[in-house]
C-alpha cells in the first residue's frame, strides 16, 4: 500500500451510547485517528444500506457502524435490525469485488471511551492496508 | 398419457365450478407468448398457456385490490406460490380469497431456471421432478474479490436502469421506492462506477426474494441478477435459519426483533 494513503472513514454513530462514548474519549483526551468523520444518527438502525453505499459512492474508504450493545438499545430493537442487516450487507459487498472488511460494525457504549478510540485506530489501519476503494470506471 | 395443457384445462375447469370462483387468472397464448388472462365460468379454455412463465401474483394483487369482494384462483407454479406467501406476510394478498391451482415445472423448465424447488407444496397438475444445481451460482462464489469486481463491473456497465427487474418483481411493492429517489439513485446517469442501483435493490429484496428469476427474464440486457439474490438467500438461511416463500409462520429475519442465539 501507499505509504502516504489515509483512507477516508465515515463513522455512522448512535446518539445514545456510541457518540457519547467518542465524547468521553475526546473529554478523557484519549488520541484516535483523525481519519474518521461522524455522522450522529438517533440509531445504529437508523443505517439504511443505502447509508452506507452512498458513503462508498461518495468516496469513503472504510464505514463504521457503532451502535448501543445489544440489549441497551434506547428504543428497545433498533440495533437488531442492525446486527442482522450489516453482516447482510457485508456479504453482498464481497460479492460484486468489494472487500467486506471496509465495512464494520461495532458496539460501543457511552463509557467505553477506550474502546471507541480503539476500535477507531484498528480499523482505520485495517482500511489503511486495503488502500483506497477501487469503484471500476473504465470497463 | 394426457398432456399438461389438457390437465391443467381440466383443473382450471373443476376449480372454476366446484369452488365458486369469480374466476382463475391463469397465461394464455397469444402472438407466439403468453398473458395474464382471467378465466370466467363458461370460458374457452382452448387458450390456456403455459410457457413462458409470467408472474401472475402481480395481477392478482391488482385484480383482488380492484375488486374487493371476488374470489379468485390462480395457477400457481412453485415460485408464484412462494411469491404469494412472502407477500401474504406483508399485507399484499390475502389468501383466504385465493385459491392456488398448483402446477409442478417440467425438468427443462426447471433446468431454464435453475430452480431448486419446481414443484409447489400441492401439485394439481405436472409431476414433481427434482430440483436443479444453480451452478452458475456457485462458480460466482469460486471466484476471488478481483474477478468479482470485474464481472460485476461488466454487467452493470450494461444496465440502462429501465426498472425492469423491478417492475415484475413479485415482492416489489413499496409505494415509494428507494430507487426512484436521487439521494440513492441518480436521474439521467447510466451505469455509473458505483452500482447503487443494483445494490440496493439486492438489500431490499433480502429475506422476500424467493428465486422466481423473473427480473433475469425481464432484463433486456440479460444480467444474471439472480447470482446476487441466491447467494444472499443462502446467507440469511445460514445466518438466520430463514427460507423466503417457505411458511406463512416464519417472520423475515431483518425487519423483525431479535437476535440469533450468541450474538449479544
Amino acid at each position: 500500500m501507499r505509504e502516504d494513503f489515509e483512507p477516508r472513514i465515515i463513522g455512522f454513530l448512535c446518539n445514545w451510547c456510541s457518540y457519547a462514548g467518542a465524547d468521553a474519549a475526546g473529554t478523557s483526551r484519549l488520541s484516535y485517528p483523525s481519519n474518521i468523520r461522524v455522522v450522529r444518527v438517533m440509531c445504529s438502525g437508523r443505517v439504511s444500506p443505502e447509508l452506507v453505499l452512498r458513503a462508498f459512492r461518495e468516496g469513503a474508504d472504510g464505514v463504521l457502524v457503532l451502535g448501543c450493545h445489544i440489549g441497551d438499545c434506547h428504543y428497545t430493537d433498533g440495533n437488531h435490525r442492525t446486527a442482522k442487516r450489516i453482516p447482510i450487507l457485508r456479504k453482498l459487498l464481497s460479492y460484486v469485488g468489494i472487500e467486506p472488511e471496509r465495512l464494520r460494525l461495532e458496539w460501543v457504549s457511552s463509557s467505553e471511551a477506550q474502546r471507541f478510540a480503539q476500535v477507531v485506530s484498528e480499523f482505520t489501519e485495517t482500511v489503511r492496508q486495503l488502500g483506497p476503494l477501487e469503484k471500476g470506471g473504465e470497463v | 398419457m394426457v398432456d399438461r395443457l389438457t390437465l391443467l384445462r381440466g383443473a382450471v375447469q373443476q376449480a372454476l365450478e366446484t369452488n365458486e370462483l369469480d374466476g382463475v387468472l391463469a397465461l394464455r397464448a397469444d402472438h407466439n407468448g403468453t398473458v395474464p388472462h382471467l378465466f370466467r365460468t363458461g370460458d374457452d379454455l382452448s387458450g390456456l398457456a403455459l410457457w413462458p412463465k409470467y408472474p401472475l401474483t402481480r395481477t392478482l394483487d391488482l385484480l383482488l385490490s380492484a375488486q374487493p369482494g371476488a374470489r379468485l384462483g390462480i395457477v400457481a407454479r412453485g415460485c408464484d406460490e412462494r411469491s404469494l406467501i412472502e407477500m401474504a406476510k406483508r399485507n399484499q394478498v390475502d389468501l383466504e380469497r385465493v385459491t392456488l391451482i398448483g402446477l409442478a415445472c417440467t425438468a427443462e423448465e426447471a433446468a431454464a431456471c435453475r430452480c431448486a424447488r419446481p414443484y409447489p407444496t400441492k401439485i394439481a397438475v405436472g409431476e414433481r421432478v427434482e430440483g436443479v444445481e444453480d451452478t452458475i451460482t456457485s462458480e460466482h462464489a469460486r471466484l476471488s474479490l478481483a474477478e468479482r469486481a470485474g464481472f460485476w463491473q461488466r454487467q452493470f456497465a450494461k444496465c440502462f436502469k429501465c426498472y425492469g427487474c423491478r417492475n415484475v418483481c413479485p415482492q416489489c411493492f413499496c409505494e415509494e421506492c428507494a430507487l426512484e429517489e436521487d439521494l440513492w439513485v441518480e436521474r439521467g446517469v447510466l451505469a455509473p462506477p458505483f452500482p447503487m442501483f443494483h445494490l440496493i435493490r439486492a438489500m431490499h429484496t433480502v429475506g422476500k426474494c424467493v428465486g422466481c428469476r423473473e427480473c433475469e427474464l425481464a432484463c433486456p440486457a440479460d444480467i444474471p441478477l439472480t447470482i446476487l439474490y441466491s447467494l444472499l438467500r443462502r446467507d440469511v438461511e445460514e445466518m438466520f435459519g430463514y427460507v423466503p416463500g417457505a411458511s406463512l409462520e416464519d417472520r423475515p429475519p431483518l425487519v423483525v426483533s431479535g437476535v440469533p442465539e450468541g450474538w449479544a
